[in-house]
């Protein structure tokens, strides 16, 4: 029984299906549950939180990859598959204490002071989401001091800068600096992202990572992880 | 100076929306992003209200990167000054299909619906690419009419051309642009907003075929032509 509903969530996750009312990569799946109500159903049979995850979100994750390697799914097929994951996530938060179950970690993120750019950032989030992480968004045009003020209060083991503008890029390096200057900077790993930023630029304001897109922002944060 | 605030036909192709939302021209989309795409550009119009306004502008001089203009701008770039040396006018253009659009997309993000955010973002990218081909056709049309010809359009932000160099352009526009917010970083409020130049010249000076891109090596460049 157990198998069945984790493996219906494997399957909803493949076909990027976040509620009943989703069409997925498949035709004729409207009306069908997507993978909130299997996990509301799953946790409320007493399958295992652990079980939910591994057999039915991370492995439905797995796949997807597996087809975006292969170019049988593009980059909106991904996003709808952490969509639905990064929304299970969300119900499945509150148990995961209980259950002894980790997330692989926190990351906040941000577009910079003076920037208002934001769809980039959002990918970004969902694709963390969808790969296990938790991610609090502290939104656009964020001061340096108030990113300070959030690493401070939630102890994130990542921070996730973005910016679109070379006019608003440079802000990236003053809140790299606010960090040092509150001795907070060896608390948390800096990932930088946006149209104008390079390796080269991360690297010469002190950041810990840059992500060119938000496949390879996942990717170097899952490296950061576990080095 | 011209100022114009007049309905555009702003036509969106659905199978571009496709490709620049990330499908590879080789594939064939899932049809629930073909229905999620159709959905949006057949409501997208009424979020979308074009705006522009251009004027044009005679050239003093060229010195080494430096553009001067007729009214005190100065424009400060190695590829705009090897255009515009070729230039007798600039013609100086903002646009902009308003505020509507990025609201809808904030809302559908503020309520988890990335996916769609994505489509309409791309939707409003789109269209406000398609009303800056029709700045470029009417200042194409305009000077035409004089015997002369126009040059590719260049916007601040690319090649080596500053972002800050907006300044000059909304300064050179004289309160014409006031449709946009410049902000102290030179974001354009609203986002779904351009601006630029389009070199006009004699048509034997060969302005028209100017493109940097044949001699840069920046071949991922988003703006590569």
């Amino acid at each position: 029984m157990s198998e069945d509903i984790t493996s219906l969530i494997k399957e909803n996750v493949i076909q990027g299906r976040v509620t009943a009312d989703d069409e997925g990569m498949d035709e004729g799946l409207v009306g069908q549950p997507g993978v909130t109500e299997l996990v509301e159903q799953a946790l409320a049979d007493g399958v295992s939180v652990a079980d939910i995850i591994n057999k039915g979100l991370t492995a439905g994750m797995s796949v997807v990859g597996e087809k975006f390697e292969a170019k049988e799914y593009f980059i909106p097929d991904m996003l709808a598959s952490a969509e639905a994951v990064g929304n299970a996530m969300e119900i499945l938060e509150p148990y995961l204490t209980q259950s002894g179950i980790s997330a692989k970690g926190t990351i906040l993120v941000a577009t910079v002071k003076g920037d208002l750019h934001d769809i980039g950032k959002n990918i970004v989030s969902i694709l963390l989401r969808g790969a296990g992480y938790i991610v609090k968004d502290l939104g656009n045009d964020v001061e340096p001091q108030a990113i300070v003020e959030a690493v401070r209060a939630e102890k994130p083991q990542f921070l996730g800068l973005s910016a679109l503008l070379t006019s608003t890029m440079v802000h990236m390096g003053e809140t790299i600096q606010a960090l040092k200057d509150n001795d907070l900077r060896d608390s948390v790993k800096v990932v930088i992202g946006g149209a104008p930023v390079s390796e080269d630029f991360a690297r010469s304001i002190g950041a810990d990572g840059y992500g060119a897109d938000g496949f390879q922002a996942v990717a170097v944060v899952e490296s950061l992880s576990a080095a | 100076m011209t100022t114009v605030s007049e309905h555009i036909k702003v036509e969106i192709n659905e199978g571009r929306i496709l490709r620049d939302v990330g499908y590879d021209t080789s594939c064939e989309p899932p049809a629930r992003m073909k229905t999620l795409v159709h959905k949006y550009v057949q409501n997208a119009s009424q979020l979308i209200n074009p705006v522009y306004s251009y004027v044009i502008r005679d050239i003093d001089f060229v010195i080494g990167s430096n553009v001067f203009v007729e009214d005190g701008a100065i424009f400060q770039s190695r590829v705009i000054s090897g255009l515009l040396k070729k230039c007798e006018q600039v013609a100086v253009f903002a646009l902009t299909i308003d505020g509507y659009l990025e609201e809808a997309v904030s809302h559908l993000t503020d309520n988890g619906l990335v996916v769609h955010a994505r489509v309409l973002d791309a939707i409003g990218s789109d269209a406000a690419e398609q009303v800056a081909k029709h700045v470029q056709h009417v200042v194409t049309q305009r000077a035409h009419a004089l015997g002369l010809s126009t040059s590719r359009r260049f916007s601040p932000g690319y090649c080596d051309w500053d972002v800050d160099q907006q300044r000059m352009l909304f300064r050179s526009m004289n309160g014409s642009s006031a449709f946009i917010k410049l902000t102290d970083e030179c974001l354009m409020i609203p986002q779904k907003s351009i601006s630029g130049i389009i070199g006009i010249g004699a048509s034997e000076c060969g302005i028209e075929s100017y493109n940097p891109c044949r001699t840069c090596c920046r071949h991922e460049c988003p703006g590569r032509r």
